[in-house]
């Protein structure tokens, strides 16, 4: 039985097709149409909402929340998953990699299991921990982290940004230690010795043999985990709800805040829904594309 | 390989990642067996099960219930429906199979938040706004991407020999998927629907848009909306709630972990 042409082989994707197209595509196209009308959860524009043309996406051009989520969200992105996960996660792989090292699977579990828990129990221990009454506190208090300059503080309201993103390296970093390590193994040990003869120290092997060859996973990492953490909505929002005030709101939360809570501004808010799609969409396809090609 | 005296410094390295990653969750333990739990941090000084014993009555119960009915139903669901889609693609060829895959790929990593918006108006048009059936399809719409990447690269192991064979000996093609394929490819299909279930038990966003009645709410958004009610929060049962919650999340990841792996190294390798 070889490949073959057949009616029966569309038969059978179709109920998974109409699924997918019925309650994922349609809804996203959907979206793009309700954000050209005043569509509102209340009021007139709940019943009749009216077609306004680009009208939504000028006032969010105008709207310096808007612009203020951004700028949150990138920064969270930036530190969080570019440089946060990525960093940490190629140490622990290359620490994973150590063999004279004892106590290597208690650390990867605990990395593992930060990543699986539900998002929300992740938020609610994070809120107890970085409260001010916290263990956070007390660790800071105990490994006298004050001549550092941090200070104990209630971190959630003083210094929101900086802890959900902190959070979001603690969330995040397996799936990048995962990678790297899988990475790590397919590089022929033969290179390491024959460097190794030829006087390599441990710097220039990392340097010369594991970072270039690393590169296409690195790669590979950062535009998943820029998709993923751009579109991070549940922990954050546990944690801080983007406040206080808007210090932590981040894009998801913005458009969350401005369909659910008053004035209800759903057309508003699908505008900022669908740049968010487009964005996301030209990083997915600079993915599928860098994946075909190979790495050049 | 010259030795470099550095085990000292890696074993400071991993005292410090150990704190990171595990000191999050002390709080979470200890306070769902303290009697007097808090927001706050402190050892209990007597130790209680209550906490664990109140969970499974009541609304926490009742979020229980509602979570396991989402999951159940939306992974069973999105298992049928990816089998049938993986099966084709494996072992049908038409054009516009390859546009397919991508397609997949990009409704897998698509925000949710992009199409919860817009979804939530479409379900309240048709009236079906606040109901589990709502979040039972948005779900399973949403597992379908990778449910049939799962599939897919699963029947691209089973040799068509077998089915083959089969159908010389006078199965039709149904029978011979039922009989042959579909037995060898039940480890695949227990993969897709726990992924699938444990996807559905951590969500948090669909639910969150599609549901307002308190009654129906699964675990994750009973969590948030007691979280929300300052001063009067019972954190212990809360904790308590929260670890229950977890554990089947747990269980399936914990088994599943070299599988994950794996899929996760196909990324990078290729």
């Amino acid at each position: 039985m070889k490949l073959r042409s057949s009616y029966l082989g569309i038969i059978l994707l179709l109920p998974a097709l109409a699924v997918m197209l019925a309650f994922v595509v349609f809804p996203t196209i959907w979206g793009v149409v309700m954000s050209m009308t005043n569509a509102s959860l209340v009021g007139i524009g709940a019943a009749h909402p009216r077609f306004i043309g680009l009208n939504n996406y000028i006032s969010l051009l105008r709207d310096s929340r808007f612009y203020h989520s951004l700028s949150v969200t990138v920064i969270f992105t930036v530190f969080s998953a570019l440089i946060g996960q990525v960093a940490l996660g190629l140490a622990l792989a290359l620490l994973m990699r150590r063999k004279d090292i004892k106590g290597k699977s208690v650390i990867a579990t605990a990395v593992f299991i930060s990543w699986v828990i539900p998002e929300v129990v992740a938020g609610y221990m994070w809120g107890s921990y970085a409260s001010r009454e916290g263990l956070l506190n007390l660790i800071i208090k105990a490994l006298r982290l004050d001549r550092l300059g941090i200070e104990p503080t209630n971190w959630l309201f003083y210094k929101p940004l900086e802890t959900i993103t902190i959070a979001n390296v603690w969330r995040g970093t397996a799936f990048s230690m995962i990678l790297f390590s899988a990475a790590l193994e397919s590089i022929p040990n033969f290179l390491y010795e024959a460097s190794s003869l030829d006087g390599a120290s441990s710097w220039d092997r990392f340097r010369y043999i594991t970072l270039p060859l690393l590169a296409p996973a690195i790669l590979t990492d950062l535009i998943l985990i820029t998709i993923w953490t751009f579109s991070v909505f549940t922990m954050p929002f546990i944690m801080t709800g983007g406040g206080p005030g808007t210090r932590s709101e981040l894009w998801t939360i913005y458009i969350y805040r401005q369909a659910l809570l008053p004035p209800y501004e759903i057309g508003y808010a699908a505008a900022a829904a669908t740049l968010m799609f487009l964005f996301t969409l030209v990083l997915i396809v600079a993915y599928i594309t860098v994946l075909k090609r190979g790495w050049g | 390989m010259r030795k470099v005296k550095d085990k000292p410094l890696i074993y400071l390295f991993m005292a410090l990642l150990a704190l990171f990653f595990l000191a999050p969750f002390t709080w979470l333990i200890l306070s769902s067996v303290d009697p007097k739990a808090d927001i706050r941090f402190r050892i209990p000084s007597s130790i209680t099960l209550n906490h664990y014993a109140k969970v499974l009555t009541g609304r926490t119960f009742t979020w229980i219930v509602n979570s396991s009915i989402i999951s159940l139903a939306s992974a069973t669901l999105a298992t049928l429906l990816s089998v049938l889609a993986s099966y084709s693609l494996t072992r049908y060829k038409f054009k516009g199979r390859e546009a397919l895959v991508d397609f997949f790929v990009i409704l897998r990593l698509m925000p949710v938040m992009v199409v919860v918006l817009p979804i939530m108006i479409i379900f309240a048009r048709i009236g079906i706004l606040d109901t589990l059936f709502s979040v039972i399809l948005l779900e399973t719409a949403l597992e379908l991407p990778f449910s049939v990447m799962i599939g897919s690269s699963y029947f691209e192991t089973i040799p068509t020999d077998f089915e083959e064979a089969a159908m010389i000996d006078g199965c039709n093609r149904f029978l011979a998927f039922l009989r042959v394929t579909l037995p060898l490819s039940l480890p695949g299909l227990v993969t897709i629907w726990l992924l699938a279930f444990v996807t559905a038990w951590g969500d948090f966003l669909v639910p969150l848009f599609l549901l307002r009645t308190p009654d129906k709410f699964p675990v994750s958004v009973g969590i948030y909306m007691v979280f929300g009610e300052h001063g009067t929060v019972n954190y212990g049962l809360l904790s308590a709630l929260s670890i229950i919650y977890s554990i089947p999340v747990l269980v399936v990841f914990l088994l599943m972990r070299k599988y994950l792996t794996k899929g996760i190294a196909g990324l990078a390798i290729r």
